[in-house]
């Protein structure tokens, strides 16, 4: 049996045993290198769920909050698992209402608007995954397929190693030609798992933290003050950088701070261990005190 | 008819820019965008470009009046919107109806846009027609002219080595004389647009079937994937959508306007508490009432030209083309 | 001299001109009535029903409905209910404001004329059904019979009490009639909700043309009971409020359907609104 074929007998399983009210998985998109998130109620549907190189949405985003009378069942590749985590870990789901379907996961790749049809094989990988550390699921109920051997990603850290070396007035240059382009579309938050706040800040319209005018100025503010509100909970998803429709490098902020945070508290990777607290949300009598 | 050869547009574009600051299509820090145009500089005309050209004349942020609030006093300063004649050249006939449709909006019925107005009327607009369509373009099924729609002063139509040269306008009349010596008489053909991946039998019947469509259930399972983001309403020419907010520092500050979108959950939402639109379902059906039933109801234009900018940078890949057909295929009860 | 209506739209539609609070008046305990002018007088000369943006600059702006004018200024019955209201409920006599205006429909006075009018309307939702009263009132001779149906959460929170308890009762075939929901020590009139109150009254609805506004839930109700008393909806209008931003039609916010409501409304009848998308 293949896993899309694995997918759709689970996805019926779960459906007519009435252990869940609905399924999120991958259907087929727009155009052959597209696979598109798919909320299946009936059994009858199932076999809308695909599973292919170009699965690359990330589910979790919309478990965030679920009604707490709700059961899902949800596909989970190792970036959708570690969303999942976060979301227990941030008491916004709770893990009984979830049946997570782990599938390991060989990569996604990007057609980069290739028009021919052609073997997904001869595509590139996604960034995310070339950079992915993490692709097998690690936290499910059921595991379909075979899991992937780990190989090793430190060079993932290599853009913001070199970022690093800039003099402070390059590296505000080259944030300020990113920040430019941004539109205030606020994807990068509403698809990142640790961004779950019931109310962001950014529409705390009362207090002002955030204007809604879009100039650099505003958006320098709400990029790093995202990056802060994720720091030491970002579950390096990739999805903010990938949804960005105007390819800012979301994950270089991301990963500079995951560098920091290491440094500072131990190797922390988050969203792997639900009984590991992120560094930021507890304290230990040994921290670092530079600044007293 | 006129024609430039292809090899020619820097020349032409030189000529322009005597009328006023040139806007040409170009890529700027790995976003491709309508910008100033200067010598040396790229112009992306053999395809459509990610933001539209909405913002040269609708400004994603601009400041409307300033003012000084000191205690009882308050004194207010309307911004003087800059007069300056420009050109928008290379724009695409899609976005040259949505920019007709632009105008509609902001300069009928009732009240003209003053903001809105001064730039427009400062503004030549010359298209470049498409001889290949994109994989996500739509533009035909959407009524729209892949070469030349009206709207554009000056277009340039694609005739494979040359562009054919229209004026349709008197402005663009005035240009073509201006601009007569690089002009020779066309020996090419006009290109029929190939290359459509997306192609549905026009949009005829959905604004009328929609009207019976509101409470149907079909907007339950529309809205479960969208993430709610600004993405397709900023990128699409045709959404113009503003909020009116303001911008203080200590005792003055400035009032703008900004694009918004009625995807973000507070669009809807009123002092006091009362949300006509609370959920995702009431927010993405308005979307795609408006662009297929309300705004045509009310100028009877269809507000979507099929540039296909919403389908392509979707993050979760909402498709109004595969929406359009689950409305024509929708059982409607009472008739 | 005062800014003609026609004028307006020559100017730059968004941007307010300057105004100031000349008098507060407190209506309820979260209801104060405003009087504002300019230098030049009144900022414009509004049609019964009509609204204005009304802005304290560095704070925000919203659109509110004008419950009546003078001869020189006009005034707006706000409710604190946000950041604004809160703001303007603590502001003084004195205070510079931003108006601009006047926006909407306004109620149809020639299909009122010479007609009898019965007006329902609950809490602040007499602020302004008041503007077309305070209209027939200065006109009378031009409409028939007028009847006010009024009823609020308490004695407190009655609105315009000046104009339902002194001026009104002076007027010519003008009947009062005003419910609240829960009296206290001093209050001898009638106590229960309007729709039943507007049932027990009874009136006919020959000749009639009704003016209702008030909280949604109460308008369900008293749309059920007029049902049962035969009106007919294309006599019934009503005046309605949405998120508003630009005023003019344009920022695409205000919309039911295809109509926004500061430009095609806020002013409807029963009969339009039944073909309208249920969105408001």
């Amino acid at each position: 049996m293949s896993i899309t074929e694995k997918i759709q007998a689970k996805a019926k399983e779960l459906l007519d045993s009435g252990t869940v009210n609905y399924i999120i998985g991958w259907e087929k998109g727009t155009f052959w290198h597209q696979s598109t998130p798919v909320f299946v109620k009936k059994a009858a549907d199932a076999d809308k769920l695909i599973w292919d190189e170009f699965c690359i949405n990330s589910l979790s985003t919309y478990l965030i909050r679920l009604d707490d009378e709700l059961k899902v069942g949800l596909f989970v590749k190792g970036c959708d698992s570690k969303g999942i985590v976060r979301l227990i870990q941030d008491k916004q789901l709770k893990r009984e209402q979830v049946v997570l379907i782990g599938i390991p996961c060989n990569g996604m790749r990007n057609a980069k608007g290739a028009v021919e049809k052609t073997e997904p094989a001869n595509l590139p990988l996604e960034q995310k995954c070339i950079e992915c550390v993490h692709p097998n699921p690690v936290i499910y109920d059921e595991l379909i397929g075979e899991p992937v051997v780990i190989a090793d990603k430190s060079d993932r850290f290599n853009d913001v190693l070199e970022l690093e070396k800039l003099s402070p007035n390059e590296k505000y240059q080259y944030w300020a030609a990113q920040f430019e382009k941004c539109i205030r579309c606020y994807a990068c938050r509403n698809t990142c798992p640790a961004c779950n706040c019931k109310e962001c800040y950014v529409d705390q319209y009362r207090v002002g933290w955030q204007n809604k005018a879009v100039d650099l100025a505003e958006n320098q503010m709400f990029h790093v003050t995202r990056a802060m509100h994720v720091a030491g909970r970002c579950v390096e998803c990739g999805e903010c950088q990938r949804q960005c429709p105007m390819d800012i490098p979301i994950m270089q902020m991301n990963r500079k701070l995951i560098m920091e945070i290491n440094e500072l508290f131990g190797e922390y990777a988050a969203g792997v261990d639900l009984e590991a607290k992120p560094p930021l949300g507890q304290f230990k009598t040994d921290d670092p005190e530079e600044f007293m | 008819m006129k024609a430039i050869n292809k090899s020619q547009i820097e020349e032409l574009i030189q000529a322009l820019a005597a009328e006023g600051q040139v806007f040409v299509p170009q890529e700027l820090n790995g976003n491709t965008k309508y910008a100033p145009w200067q010598k040396g500089v790229q112009v992306i005309l053999d395809k459509n470009v990610l933001l539209s050209p909405k913002d040269i004349l609708f400004p994603q942020t601009e400041a409307m009046y300033s003012y000084v609030a000191d205690n009882l006093n308050t004194a207010i300063t309307e911004v003087a919107v800059a007069a300056e004649k420009q050109v928008i050249f290379g724009i695409k006939p899609c976005d040259v109806k949505s920019v007709r449709l632009m105008d509609l909006v902001f300069l009928t019925k009732g009240f003209e846009d003053t903001f809105y107005k001064t730039k427009k009327d400062n503004t030549l607009l010359v298209s470049v027609g498409c001889a290949k369509a994109e994989p996500t373009c739509f533009c035909t099924s959407m009524d729209v002219n892949p070469q030349v729609e009206e709207g554009a002063d000056l277009a340039l139509i694609d005739m494979g080595e040359e562009y054919g040269v229209e004026a349709k306008t008197e402005a663009g009349s005035q240009l073509l004389a201006k601009i007569n010596s690089l002009l020779k008489d066309s020996t090419g053909q006009l290109i029929e647009t190939t290359g459509f991946q997306i192609v549905f039998d026009g949009i005829e019947g959905v604004p009328e079937k929609l009207k019976g469509m509101f409470e149907h259930p079909i907007w339950d399972e529309i809205c479960l994937k969208c993430i709610s983001c600004g993405a397709c309403t900023y990128l699409c020419p045709t959404c113009h959508c503003f909020d009116i907010q303001t911008k203080k520092i200590g005792k003055e500050g400035y009032s703008y306007r900004c694009w918004d979108s009625c995807m973000f959950s507070d669009y809807a939402l009123m002092a006091g508490g009362h949300d006509v639109r609370p959920s995702k379902k009431e927010r993405v059906r308005q979307r795609f009432m408006h662009k297929l039933r309300y705004f045509p109801e009310r100028y009877n234009e269809l507000m979507c030209v099929g540039c296909g900018r919403c389908l392509a940078k979707c993050p979760v890949n909402v498709d109004i083309t595969r929406i359009i057909g689950q409305i024509k295929e929708a059982e409607v009860n009472g008739g | 001299m005062a800014v003609r209506v026609e004028e307006i739209k020559m100017i730059n539609p968004l941007v307010p001109i300057k105004g100031k609070i000349i008098k507060i008046v407190t209506e309820t305990p979260d209801v104060k009535t405003f009087h504002v002018t300019t230098e030049n007088g009144k900022p414009f000369t509004p049609m019964p029903g009509q609204l204005a943006m009304f802005s304290l600059l560095g704070v925000g702006e919203a659109m509110f409905s004008i419950t009546t004018q003078g001869e020189n200024h006009l005034e707006f019955s706000i409710k604190k209910t946000g950041m604004l209201t809160d703001a303007l409920h603590a502001a003084v006599v004195g205070q510079e404001v931003g108006i601009r205006g006047p926006y909407g429909n306004g109620f149809p006075i020639d299909a009122v004329k010479g007609k009898d009018v019965l007006f329902i309307a609950g809490g602040i939702g007499l602020a302004p059904v008041r503007s077309l009263i305070t209209h027939c009132v200065a006109n009378r001779a031009d409409f028939g019979k007028l009847d006010v149906v009024y009823g609020s959460r308490s004695p407190a929170d009655l609105c315009f009490k000046e104009d339902l308890f002194e001026n009104w009762t002076k007027v010519p075939d003008m009947n009062l009639h005003v419910t609240v929901d829960r009296g206290d020590e001093d209050w001898t009139g009638p106590v229960g909700f309007v729709p039943s109150f507007l049932e027990e009254i009874n009136p006919d609805p020959k000749d009639k043309v009704t003016v209702v506004c008030g909280p949604p839930i109460m308008i369900k109700f008293v749309m059920q009971s007029l049902d049962k008393m035969k009106y007919d909806h294309q006599d019934i209008i009503t005046t309605l409020e949405m998120r508003m931003k630009c005023g003019i039609g344009k920022c695409g916010r205000c919309n039911i359907g295809s109509c926004f409501i500061c430009l095609d409304g806020p002013v409807f009848t029963m009969s339009q609104l039944a073909n309208m998308p249920n969105e408001y």
